[in-house]
């Protein structure tokens, strides 16, 4: 073992204070939300003054927060359609582009991600004016039509990464073994690319759940979203239901991301 | 239906390949190639990397379609049928080993693809583990095993579908050099108890010569030589297989004359031999005669048609010993001879550089 000089300390030091700092700056409003959900007070107040489940109780009260129940099962349904017609485009589109190597494949594949980095207000605004020149009326499926705008490329970006990494040889050795493509793509690629399928929807359904400027532009009252709904709580009433909601939110993550992890490695898949 | 002999197997059949011609963008990758593989017969198509052997290797499969051409196995054109319906099997470089699927499902899986039954798939299945010993890594994921049985795995997948024609690419490239033997005696074997017509891609000259009965030599899409493994390294037909195959060395000189045991050539080191050769040389014409190492000899003395060498190196490589020497004009040659037990070295600093007996040199024209 080398002994560590002066400088390797006061690296490690410096880099363990970082370190350090961005868990804090990362996990302390998680923190202070759930805290502050379980309080026994009127108030968003941190610290509590003493803790209780009475602001979960209010929460999942059918008739006092029913407009929060409506909204969160908006943000779930849209979320979910919007994953899964997401899913089916995005795998399609991945499966096309992997398998031409034109010039025109990869503008196509630069367009289909583009929603990534369009900002999401501008396309609000845009998607509102072009239903309405339209004549759309805002609706669920309005909604469910913008999400998946802004949503789909995750999937996309998954699944193209999966395939890319498929060994073509897979798909000759399947042909070669008479087998026909549907076949092949049933026995071989699905089942090889699900993996990042499925990480792309995880994805894509969080990234719908929280999404802000879709919802406020093509949501109208009757068509509530729940961060929508939260938003216009915090503003108007500072209600303590939201910290419960944000716990609710937080709980419901962390699970599934463990159930995600379980499935597919899908810390593994974020970080390539 | 095809003619079944009485082990329930396919008799072997005869592969032809007719005048096939490949270009991608620009250049010929397979410049017009013809080869009638005999049924039953193992040839490899050995040369340098972008030598066009993996291409032809591919138009066989059907995942190239080549510019021009015809395929034939038995007697029947296969040029219009995709790769599913060529009932060719294949061991790919890597094996290509399906990584989601067990040992027993990699090798069920063609049979599957088919559409056979599952009493079929699972009789076959257990009759190819059986033929490649690997019964007790049934339920094995491809990762878990090693390179040899990976390599097992995707000879009995390849099998299982009883194919016609057998194609390894590259098989022993991803092996251990201790393993290779024993894979190469096992594809020989399993070739043979199959009667397949097989054909391997290599660029690796001994596994060419061990397992081949004919290799074709390939250099910038065409094939330079097409000949068994003995006739190959006795009589190389040009300079390029000379050089590829074994090692050789190549000494300049002149036609002197034509004589009625070859023609008498005058090295440019002051000697000169008789070399016998199946093409025309006119005197004066300035040659290179080849000769491999170990059927040259060193002398104490000088003599005809020896010629005097400086000793740089010697080098005891298993049951030989080869020498490192330098001609007066330059050259330098090797010469293997066998090593007597305890002897590491040559014993003086010069020597006489001689045929040995029944030594075949060759003679190429000077490019």
């Amino acid at each position: 073992m080398q002994r560590s000089t002066l400088s390797d300390v006061t690296y490690n030091w410096i880099v363990g204070l970082l370190a350090g700092l961005g868990i804090l700056i990362l996990v302390a409003p998680v923190i202070i939300v759930i805290a502050t959900s379980f309080t026994t007070s009127q108030t968003l107040r941190f610290p509590p003054p003493d803790l209780s489940l009475r602001w979960y109780r209010e929460l999942f009260d059918p008739v006092r927060s029913a407009p929060i129940h409506t909204a969160a099962w908006n943000s779930v349904w849209v979320a979910f359609v919007a994953t899964v017609v997401g899913a089916v485009l995005s795998v399609l589109a991945a499966l096309a582009i992997t398998r031409v190597s034109r010039p025109s494949a990869r503008l196509l594949e630069a367009s289909f991600l583009s929603p990534l980095i369009l900002p999401s207000l501008s396309y609000g605004l845009a998607a509102l004016m072009f239903f309405s020149v339209l004549g759309i009326r805002p609706s669920l499926n309005l909604l469910i039509a913008g999400h998946l705008v802004v949503i789909a490329p995750f999937v996309f970006r998954t699944t193209l990464a999966s395939l890319t990494q498929l060994d073509p040889a897979l798909l000759e050795a399947s042909a070669n073994l008479g087998a026909s493509r549907f076949y092949g793509f049933r026995r071989i690629t699905l089942p090889l690319i699900a993996p990042g399928i499925a990480a792309g929807c995880f994805l894509a359904f969080i990234s719908s759940m929280d999404n802000v400027p879709v919802s406020l532009f093509l949501s109208n009252a009757r068509t509530g979203m729940l961060p929508i709904r939260m938003w216009g709580m915090m503003e108007s009433t500072l209600d303590v239901r939201i910290a419960a909601i944000a716990g609710v939110l937080i709980l419901a993550t962390l699970l599934l991301m463990i159930v995600m992890d379980r499935l597919t490695g899908l810390t593994k898949r974020m970080s390539a | 239906m095809l003619p079944r002999s009485e082990t329930g197997l396919a008799t072997a059949q005869p592969l032809t390949l007719d005048g096939i011609t490949h270009s991608y963008g620009g250049g010929l990758a397979v410049d017009n190639v013809t080869l009638e593989v005999k049924g039953g017969e193992f040839v490899a198509l050995l040369g340098p990397s972008g030598c066009g052997k993996t291409t032809l290797l591919r138009i066989v499969a059907g995942f190239i379609e080549q510019g021009n051409g015809k395929i034939i196995i038995g007697d029947r054109p296969i040029d219009t049928l995709p790769p599913s319906k060529r009932e060719i099997g294949i061991v790919f470089q890597n094996y290509a080993l399906f990584p989601h699927m067990t040992v027993t499902q990699n090798i069920a899986y063609g049979l599957a693809a088919r559409g056979e039954s599952r009493k079929l798939q699972e009789e076959r299945v257990a009759e190819m583990l059986a033929i490649v010993q690997l019964e007790t890594l049934a339920d094995r994921k491809p990762r878990q095993l090693s390179g040899g049985q990976q390599q097992r795995v995707a000879l009995a997948r390849a099998l299982a579908i009883r194919p016609r024609i057998l194609l390894l690419d590259e098989p022993f490239a991803a092996l251990d050099k201790n393993l290779r033997l024993d894979m190469q005696i096992e594809i020989k074997r399993l070739q043979r108890q199959f009667a397949l017509t097989a054909i391997m891609v290599t660029h690796d000259q001994d596994e060419a010569m061990a397992i081949a009965d004919r290799i074709a030599v390939m250099s910038q899409g065409r094939i330079e030589q097409l000949g068994t493994p003995v006739q190959i390294y006795d009589e190389p037909a040009s300079l390029f297989v000379n050089g590829f195959i074994g090692s050789s060395n190549l000494l300049a000189g002149t036609v002197e004359a034509a004589t009625a045991e070859g023609y008498r050539v005058a090295l440019s080191t002051s000697t000169s031999w008789t070399v016998p050769s199946r093409q025309n040389f006119a005197p004066g014409a300035p040659v290179l005669v080849s000769v491999r190492p170990e059927q040259m000899t060193l002398a104490d003395e000088a003599g005809e048609g020896r010629f005097p060498v400086s000793l740089k190196l010697s080098l005891p490589i298993g049951g030989e010993l080869i020498h490192d020497v330098t001609a007066p004009d330059g050259t330098s040659l090797k010469v293997a001879v066998p090593r007597r037990p305890g002897v590491a070295s040559s014993r003086a600093e010069t020597a006489f550089c001689a045929l040995a007996d029944h030594a075949r040199p060759s003679l190429f024209a000077k490019p």
